[in-house]
């Protein structure tokens, strides 16, 4: 389900009927979305509502019970080793060898990984603001340095697709809003990311596009600036906002009305706000205020979830 | 491979598991050799030629330290390797490392050569202390350093002695690698080898003293094929066993024909490897 008419070469990963059960329990239904080039992609849902064993799928490390992922046009399940060599992933509560140091474990991925230099893994420790502690046992890593470490591993090889299972997890604010620009500006370099969060603002202020996962299916699929601008609407303050109601629902231009005691809350076009302040002076009602109501993706993602909270 | 490889033997680096199992060995080893020679040195009337065929005079004492070597090398590389696949699952890196674009029959591979490598280490340097001990004592006892004795192993046989050792190790370590690879756990493998080894003990000394078609069902331990490849190892030596061995000594027209032996031993191999490979391949690999 592209939303803006891709190129096929553009699309880094696609899933096709994913399905995943876990005895009686359908985890992942029928899943089907597609990652492009550039894209920073959100994957939201509430907890158990399938995210990681979607990427589990993804990475390979779970198997489908059906459909397929493909990765970078190939079937993942046959070419997966080639695949992976072009992406890279940090995956829920990342996980290294305790008794070697940070650059040990990334010289071990590296290794794994294929053509990674010494001096390009200093580089990445050096990126997550960890080349001090490099030395350093993991074991000794608090939760934080531990996600930044997961990042590194993540990004020394420079992937082609970066899959992100709660980058953000463990880290202080400040470390989140620098993954944050780190998330985007791989967007920007050109990368696709494939990025799950159970934090809503966070996916609003990183992500191109957002897939609105909920037991196991898909419920919305879409880019955040088409979603934030859904259902326009404006917001006034008025001096007396009963008989506003009253006049405004006369007009059948104006869409759904909310009030909340002098302020209202209009679904119409911003465009509009010139006739909605000319309508309400010719009855004798004054604004305090108008100004456009921008749409939040926590408003989108309660309305597709019928009210159920990410976390 | 060499990359994979290299990365299995990184991962070692720092863990104090195969240094405290050295010492371990070596401190049995230790006690194989000095043990009896202490104990002639203490008994004061028996002569040495009584003694010397039991274990700490060269060349008799080569079985003594090969049968040490195997019967206790056997369950610490069973650690080893049970440390070696079950902390993977345990620490949650396997899937760190699977998603790195390896596919898992090369990881597995990987594991394999890994532990190949330290474990031919290991019992290399167990082996070579227990000359050194060897060495000194049949010095101590004023005895000639040599191999040239009625029916003693020519030096051309030595290392063949060791290679045989190191290949009736095999299954064992095999069976833990295995047993960690199904239940995802270093203290289930350790635990499961460990139970196997005492039991096979104990059942191939019941199992032959019954004789008869209970006799025959000895052929399904792995430990009946090991005796008939060990028993290869005692070339001049008598029939006192001195070193640590779990399992009893057969006697001789009870032995299996060695080629079948070690055919035997290959056939558990290419099982243990065959079944943790369809495991790994078939198995999801969850956190």
């Amino acid at each position: 389900m592209p939303s803006h008419g891709p190129a096929p070469s553009d699309v880094v990963l696609r899933t096709v009927g994913l399905t995943k059960r876990y005895g009686r329990l359908l985890a992942v239904a029928d899943l089907d979305l597609e990652v492009r080039r550039g894209q920073v992609y959100g994957f939201l849902g509430p907890n158990g509502s399938g995210k990681t064993t979607t990427i589990g799928m993804i990475l390979g490390i779970l198997r489908p019970n059906r459909g397929h992922v493909e990765l970078f046009g190939l079937d993942a399940r046959q070419h997966l080793a080639a695949v992976l060599r072009r992406t890279g992933a940090v995956m829920e509560s990342p996980s290294f060898y305790p008794h070697l140091s940070g650059r040990a474990n990334l010289r071990i991925f590296a290794l794994l990984s294929g053509g990674v230099s010494r001096r390009r893994i200093d580089e990445v420790l050096d990126l997550v603001g960890l080349l001090g502690r490099a030395a350093s046992k993991v074991r000794t890593y608090s939760m934080g340095m531990r996600q930044r470490l997961a990042l590194a591993a993540a990004l020394m090889h420079d992937p082609e697709l970066v899959v992100l299972d709660e980058p953000t997890n463990g880290l202080d604010p400040a470390g989140m809003r620098e993954v944050r620009q780190l998330i985007r500006n791989l967007g920007q370099m050109g990368k696709a990311v494939f990025v799950s969060s159970h934090l809503l603002h966070e996916v609003e202020q990183t992500c191109t596009d957002v897939g609105i996962l909920k037991q196991g299916r898909l419920l919305a699929q879409q880019p955040v600036s088409e979603l934030l601008q859904r259902g326009q609407a404006l917001e006034l303050e008025v001096t007396d906002a009963e008989r506003a109601m009253a006049v405004l629902r006369g007009l059948d231009w104006v869409g759904e009305l909310t009030r909340n005691d002098n302020r209202l809350l209009v679904q119409v076009p911003p465009e509009r706000a010139v006739d909605i302040s000319r309508v309400l002076a010719e009855h004798g009602i004054y604004l305090a205020e108008l100004r456009p109501h921008h749409n939040t993706l926590e408003e989108f993602f309660l309305e597709v979830t019928g009210g159920e909270e990410p976390l | 491979m060499i990359s994979l490889l290299a990365s299995e033997l990184l991962k070692v680096r720092g863990r104090w598991l195969p240094w405290i199992l050295s010492v371990v060995l070596a401190a049995l080893l230790a006690l194989t050799i000095f043990g009896p020679y202490l104990s002639w040195r203490g008994s004061g009337t028996q002569s040495l030629e009584e003694f010397e065929q039991q274990s700490f005079v060269l060349p008799w004492s080569l079985a003594a330290i090969l049968d040490t070597v195997h019967g206790v090398g056997a369950i610490l590389l069973a650690v080893v390797a049970a440390s070696f696949v079950g902390t993977e699952y345990g620490w949650g890196t396997v899937r760190s490392c699977l998603i790195r674009g390896q596919t898992r029959p090369r990881y597995l591979a990987a594991k394999l050569l890994g532990l190949a490598v330290v474990g031919l280490i290991f019992l290399a340097v167990a082996f070579a202390l227990g000359l050194i001990f060897t060495l000194v004592t049949t010095r101590l006892a004023e005895r000639p350093i040599t191999l040239d004795v009625p029916a003693g192993p020519s030096p051309a046989e030595v290392p063949l002695m060791f290679l045989r050792t190191v290949y009736a190790v095999l299954p064992y370590v095999l069976l833990a690698f295995f047993l960690a690879e199904a239940f995802h756990s270093t203290a289930a493998a350790v635990g499961g080898s460990l139970i196997y080894t005492f039991v096979e003990g104990i059942l191939l000394a019941v199992l032959g003293g019954i004789g008869g078609r209970a006799a025959d069902m000895r052929l399904l331990f792995i430990g009946h094929h090991v005796n008939a490849v060990l028993e290869l190892n005692r070339i001049g030596v008598g029939p006192i066993q001195a070193g640590f061995v779990l399992r009893p000594r057969p006697e001789a027209a009870d032995l299996l024909d060695p080629a079948q032996a070690t055919l035997a031993l290959a056939l558990y191999c290419l099982f243990f490897v065959g079944a943790s490979l369809w495991l790994f391949q078939r198995r999801d690999v969850r956190s």
